[in-house]
């Protein structure tokens, strides 16, 4: 474990840049975009009625000092991260005077959880199958796995998302369709509102699961099918080791490396995917509030969000990273 | 080490094992090792001599039951006299070749650079191979391998080494220690010195001599590589063409070869001094696929005569311990 502090030390910096240039892009972005919030506020607030010229300055005098932007674009850039730093993205457009803080703060739990239960689920279960069946190759059960894998991976997750609704909340309605638990229901964590929040999860979770399956399915199997005519693999098994031992320490631990690679690219992607279906099942996670947050123009509230999803990612990332080296020693040579 | 008369520790009798595939109904069969019989006794060293793709590889492996499709054994038995049970290997099951591999048979293999699991400690290679062989608790145990290791001038601490952190040749020698930490009575090594360099292959080759002695275990170990056979092998075996065309003790094998094309194998090796220029042998060998009618040899072979390529020339004792299979075999050379 020599090279290990080094390597994090590595990893966090790279960490600490993406992170840097992520925002910065998403700086650029919100303020290249034609919609001026000031404007729009004061638009808002003097709909219905006169205010005097005065008033109306004074306001947008307020209102820039809020959204933080006074002065050039330079002093703008300095304000930004003074915000960022303390989590403060001023308030919302669209739900003022709500802080963009507390609107994020409310929804990232789903979205977390969501995406952490189906991301582990997919994974595991994917690889888990996936190694079996690249071993066992004679088996029929794993084999008409592998069929279906296959049939689902190229659909898109949006339309499976569509399947499973007309499935389950219509054909066969056993399975709430919207929201992330029953209307009114009081937040008390007792047993009902846990049930609740369990099956409003399923359909989300399953539409996620079900496409990403079949890619680490078969991701796995080949790549079992190739360890499999490895030397140590050929070895062990001239050594009479046993078969699930084999499995497991020889086969499995070693087609693990490349994926959980694979793992860490795919978690941009699958934050991606996370937007969808929450809009898809009504789930009140980060996702729908980006999509209402783009359609009001709400400036801050997209930033706040882009931010803190680039801080996500990254750290999602970076963890994985850090597991990297205890599964391939390999990796910890430098 | 006594003397006493015992069974051979190997007999292999008329094995014939064949790569067979078929794609698309075009039926394909590679003879990769036909008819051979052999014989190995207990504290001998036999080594396996041909050029690639004679059936080397292929007889050892199926002597040792590596065997997968495509590849079968259609006829001949490969039967293991073992001090405490006498096995058809090709006819037990998969329990029983468990229970035998490394206690009583352990196999070096081909390229065993890659050998050990590279993403786990060494410690964990001797556990899952030897430590259901052992029969005792895991610090006995490897105290165990640790002596092992050391008597075979190995530092301990290569246990908690990786794979990768080892040299080429200090995981060949890791390999070794390996295979013979449950002192096995039957060693197969194919190629074990073929990826290295000839400094540290000498080492090692005399590392496998000194432990075969020790434990008294045969050893039948394949190589291209003539010096190697000369230096390690009490007795030698040419393959061509998935057959077996000689056998004899190494010296007689090389101070007289029978068999036209060992003749030329060993007229081909360059000896000191020696400035003559060196003759290739014309033709290419047969493809097994489709080998020739009779004698495989016989259309490379100047001795060819007409019934070389009528008939299979049968082995047969031409001295003492010494037998090829050929029509017309060279005069022995006198001592």
């Amino acid at each position: 474990m020599n090279g290990y502090p080094v390597y994090l030390l590595t990893r966090l910096g790279q960490f600490a840049l993406v992170v840097f240039i992520g925002i910065n892009i998403a700086f650029i972005v919100t303020h290249a975009t034609p919609i001026d919030p000031v404007e729009q506020s004061i638009a808002a607030a003097t709909q219905y009625g006169s205010t005097s010229p005065e008033a109306i300055a004074l306001m947008r005098q307020s209102l820039k000092e809020l959204y933080g932007l006074e002065g050039g674009p330079i002093d703008q850039y300095f304000a930004f991260w003074r915000r960022v730093a303390v989590g403060n993205f001023g308030p919302s457009l669209s739900a003022f005077p709500t802080p963009v803080s507390v609107l994020i703060g409310r929804a990232l739990p789903w979205t977390v959880s969501l995406l952490v239960v189906s991301t582990l689920l997919t994974w595991v279960l994917g690889n888990l199958l996936g190694g079996l069946a690249g071993y066992y190759r004679q088996s029929r059960t794993l084999r008409l796995g592998g069929l279906l894998a296959m049939a689902f991976h190229p659909i898109p997750y949006y339309i499976v998302a569509f399947m499973l609704l007309i499935v389950f909340g219509y054909l066969w309605p056993v399975l709430p369709i919207s929201g992330g638990y029953k209307m009114n229901m009081p937040r008390d964590w007792s047993w009902p509102f846990i049930a609740s929040l369990l099956t409003h999860s399923i359909l989300p979770i399953l539409s996620l699961a079900l496409v990403g399956l079949g890619g680490w399915f078969m991701g796995m199997r080949s790549l079992v099918s190739n360890i499999v005519t490895e030397d140590y693999v050929v070895y062990a098994e001239l050594g009479g080791v046993e078969r699930r031992r084999i499995l497991a320490s020889y086969v499995m631990r070693n087609a693990l490396v490349p994926q959980v690679t694979g793992l860490a690219m795919s978690i941009g992607a699958i934050f991606n995917g996370a937007i969808i279906t929450e809009q898809v099942f009504g789930y009140p996670g980060v996702g729908t509030l980006l999509v209402s947050a783009v359609y009001a123009g709400d400036y801050s509230l997209v930033l706040g969000i882009t931010t803190v999803s680039i801080v996500a990612v990254s750290l999602a990332v970076l963890l994985i990273d850090l597991l990297h080296p205890l599964l391939d020693p390999r990796v910890r040579a430098r | 080490m006594s003397e006493q008369v015992r069974e051979p520790v190997l007999v292999v009798s008329d094995l014939r094992a064949y790569y067979r595939t078929s794609s698309f109904g075009v039926e394909r069969e590679v003879r990769a090792v036909d008819d051979v019989s052999l014989s190995i006794e207990a504290n001998e060293i036999y080594g396996l001599a041909g050029e690639s793709s004679s059936g080397k590889t292929t007889l050892i492996k199926t002597i040792a039951a590596a065997i997968q499709p495509p590849l079968e054994v259609l006829a001949g038995s490969v039967v293991f006299n073992f001090s405490d049970r006498r096995v058809d290997i090709h006819a037990v099951d998969r329990r029983e070749l468990a229970a035998i591999r490394w206690k009583h048979l352990s196999y070096i293999m081909q390229g065993s650079m890659n050998v050990l699991n590279p993403v786990r400690r060494v410690r964990h290679s001797f556990v899952d191979f030897a430590f259901r062989h052992i029969g005792k608790p895991m610090p006995e145990f490897l105290q165990v391998v640790r002596n092992h290791l050391q008597r075979l001038h190995l530092a301990p601490d290569v246990l908690d080494a990786y794979p990768h952190q080892l040299s080429g040749g200090m995981r060949q020698r890791v390999t070794i220690a390996l295979a013979t930490v449950c002192r096995p009575e039957f060693i197969i090594a194919d190629e074990p010195t073929t990826a290295l360099d000839v400094v540290v292959q000498k080492g090692v080759l005399a590392m496998i001599h000194e432990i075969q002695r020790e434990l008294g275990s045969s050893l039948i170990f394949v190589t291209h590589d003539m010096s190697v056979h000369a230096n390690l092998a009490d007795r030698l075996g040419i393959m061509y063409a998935g057959r077996l065309v000689e056998e004899g003790r190494t010296a007689d094998v090389f101070r007289s070869p029978r068999h036209p094309y060992t003749a030329h194998l060993i007229a081909s090796l360059p000896r000191l001094g020696d400035t003559s220029p060196k003759k290739g042998l014309d033709g290419a060998p047969p493809n097994l696929a489709n080998p020739p009618p009779g004698c495989r040899f016989h259309p490379r072979c100047p001795r060819a005569s007409d019934i070389c390529r009528r008939e299979t020339p049968p082995m047969t004792w031409l001295a003492a311990g010494h037998r090829a299979a050929c029509f017309h075999p060279e005069p022995e050379q006198a001592a």
